[in-house]
């Protein structure tokens, strides 16, 4: 927590959003959104979040900027500017965000200062959760902890809102079967061109496996360091998308098919809610993995807990794994999988 | 001096999701109005981490947690709070899927309309 | 020793880093400037993080060890990927028409071409 630094940050990441607000080229605007996502990931690691710093360079500086290209190849990248009434629009947003900003600076001062140590967020239920984690759980990395133990309800439905996402993207771009994909320009149709490449997919069949067993090691290794279920699974679609765009949509599909894919998102929840309904039968409460140890060999009661917590993220990673390949997909598709980026 | 160092983070979150906001309201274009929705929503994950930050504290990773039994006693205050970094972890993964869910809406609508822009649309909609 | 050698593995890190920053700025096209990109990025994060694995072995222990391999390899990768990247990136500018830079006389609207 070095406030110089934190300030030169912080500007920086002000200066990128007006820029990707402003810049008139759609793709120019997601490029400088994806750098704005890097800078968010050093404020964090400046900040001691490495866990969320790990998931913004995972998910809002690798996956988003992806999702935003397959969009814009899909639809147009140009920016128009309205016609008519631009400078009531511009004038109505400036009151509002004026009116927003105005209201949000004077609750400022009721806030507590900056990393004040005694601030009323970091001294009722956190202090418990950073004294006991080791002696309850036996898991160093408190988020992992918090994440998949003390609030594993609220983790469990929010695998579920992923789930729902993906969902909510197949049925909006598929609704009444399979259509053929859209025009795609000249311009964008030769940039597909320069994707096929030797030089490209050597590096990439060189890449992608140790991608995958890095993706398992943060999975598996994510009470001792940063990591966890929704980075390693954001890791292990990624690699799935490196896969489509520099051979074909083709290509990724033959590894894990829409019908698999779907089979494994319901799984992820499955296996997530089953350890839940596990520790009911055995007589606890949902989700207090500590009863587990009746049938898990050789644990005592804390060991128990640190066992379902991996046993949670690996449900955690094959949902997100399989929802950011089917989101990419069907964006990139338009829903028909038939060309890719 | 004082009072910049103490606030400082609270007032960029707040510039941060103006610009969002403004992004969102002003914006003709669909997928501009995305960025100003991520925009957004990284202000509010600015000021959670924020709350989260203390002074003198190291990243939320229990030092020698490794071995059978931890020597030196855990103090709360040697470790940053860890729990706006699960709330926010959680909520960056789900934005990704509400910016799936968002460029859904865009590419239906760019294939139904053919175009991007709001006012378009909106035009288009009414013949 | 090895502090020496670090911080002057990280000077040049840091000389080569401000050598890309110069470059992409000064260079006139597309093409240049990903040439200057793709080189000078790739070497000096390579110096820099020399320097970190270096660093990390000032007390011998199985973890430090441990994470200047891991450092290693992020090296390693770096070393794969950033070239391939330059590469996708100039091959796809070059399929999308963008002319190489030629005529010195004539500096109005290269601007528009590195676009």
């Amino acid at each position: 927590m070095i406030w110089q630094i934190d300030i030169m940050i912080l500007t920086l990441i002000v200066i990128c959003g007006l820029f990707a607000i402003s810049v008139k080229d759609l793709l120019g605007a997601a490029v400088v959104f994806g750098a704005y996502s890097f800078l968010m990931c050093l404020l964090w690691t400046e900040m001691g979040a490495v866990d969320v710093a790990f998931t913004e360079a995972a998910v809002g500086a690798g996956v988003s900027t992806v999702l935003f290209f397959a969009a814009v190849h899909r639809s147009s990248r140009q920016v128009k500017a309205r016609v008519s009434g631009a400078m009531l629009y511009k004038g109505l947003g400036l009151l509002a965000s004026g009116l927003m900003g105005g209201v949000l600076f004077y609750a400022s001062t009721d806030f507590p200062d900056w990393a004040d140590p005694a601030s009323p967020a970091s001294s009722h239920l956190s202090p418990h959760f950073i004294t006991q984690t080791i002696a309850e759980t036996s898991v160093p990395n408190i988020v992992t902890s918090v994440l998949a133990d003390y609030r594993g309800f609220d983790t469990m439905f929010e695998t579920a809102v992923v789930l729902t996402a993906g969902l909510a993207v197949l049925i909006i771009l598929r609704l009444g079967g399979c259509r053929t994909a859209g025009p795609i320009r000249e311009k964008n149709a030769a940039i597909q061109a320069a994707y096929k490449d030797s030089i490209i997919r050597f590096v990439t069949r060189m890449v992608v496996p140790f991608m995958q067993l890095f993706a398992l090691y943060v999975v598996a290794h994510g009470h001792h360091s940063p990591g966890g279920g929704f980075q390693g699974g954001v890791i292990l679609g990624a690699s799935f998308i490196l896969l489509a765009i520099s051979y074909d949509l083709k290509m990724a599909l033959n590894r894990i098919n829409e019908k698999a894919a779907l089979l494994l998102a319901n799984t992820g929840v499955l296996i997530y809610g089953g350890i839940g309904f596990l520790c009911l039968l055995l007589g606890a409460n949902f989700l207090d993995y500590s009863i587990l140890h009746r049938i898990l060999p050789a644990t005592d009661e804390i060991a128990a807990r640190s066992h379902a917590m991996l046993g949670v993220e690996i449900g955690v990673a094959l949902t997100v794994m399989v929802i950011v390949m089917i989101i990419y997909n069907n964006i990139v598709s338009n829903g028909s999988y038939e060309k890719g980026l | 001096m004082e009072l910049l160092l103490a606030k400082y983070n609270y007032w960029i979150y707040a510039l941060i999701m103006m610009i969002g906001l403004y992004g969102m309201l002003a914006k003709n274009n669909l997928i501009k109005k995305i960025i100003g929705m991520g925009i957004f929503q990284t202000g509010i994950i600015v000021f959670y981490v924020s709350t989260g930050a203390k002074r003198g504290g190291t990243i939320p990773i229990i030092e020698h947690g490794h071995g059978e039994e931890v020597h030196e006693v855990i103090k709360a205050l040697d470790y940053v709070n860890p729990l706006p970094h699960v709330l926010m972890l959680t909520a960056i993964v789900v934005s990704v899927g509400t910016l799936g869910v968002a460029l859904a809406i865009a590419l239906r609508i760019y294939t139904e309309y053919n175009t991007l822009h709001e006012d378009e649309i909106l035009e288009r909609v009414n013949d | 020793m090895i502090n020496t050698l670090t911080i002057a593995l990280m000077i040049a890190g840091l000389f080569f880093f401000l050598a890309t920053t110069v470059g992409v700025l000064r260079f006139p096209d597309f093409y240049t400037r990903m040439h200057a990109a793709g080189k000078g990025d790739t070497l000096s994060s390579l110096l820099i993080l020399v320097g970190l694995a270096l660093y990390n072995l000032h007390l011998l222990s199985a973890g430090n060890i441990l994470v200047t391999i891991k450092i290693l390899f992020i090296l390693m990768f770096i070393f794969l990927a950033s070239p391939t990247a330059t590469h996708a990136i100039i091959d796809a500018g070059y399929e999308s028409g963008i002319k190489p830079w030629a005529n010195e006389n004539n500096r109005e609207g290269q601007d528009d071409l590195a676009d």
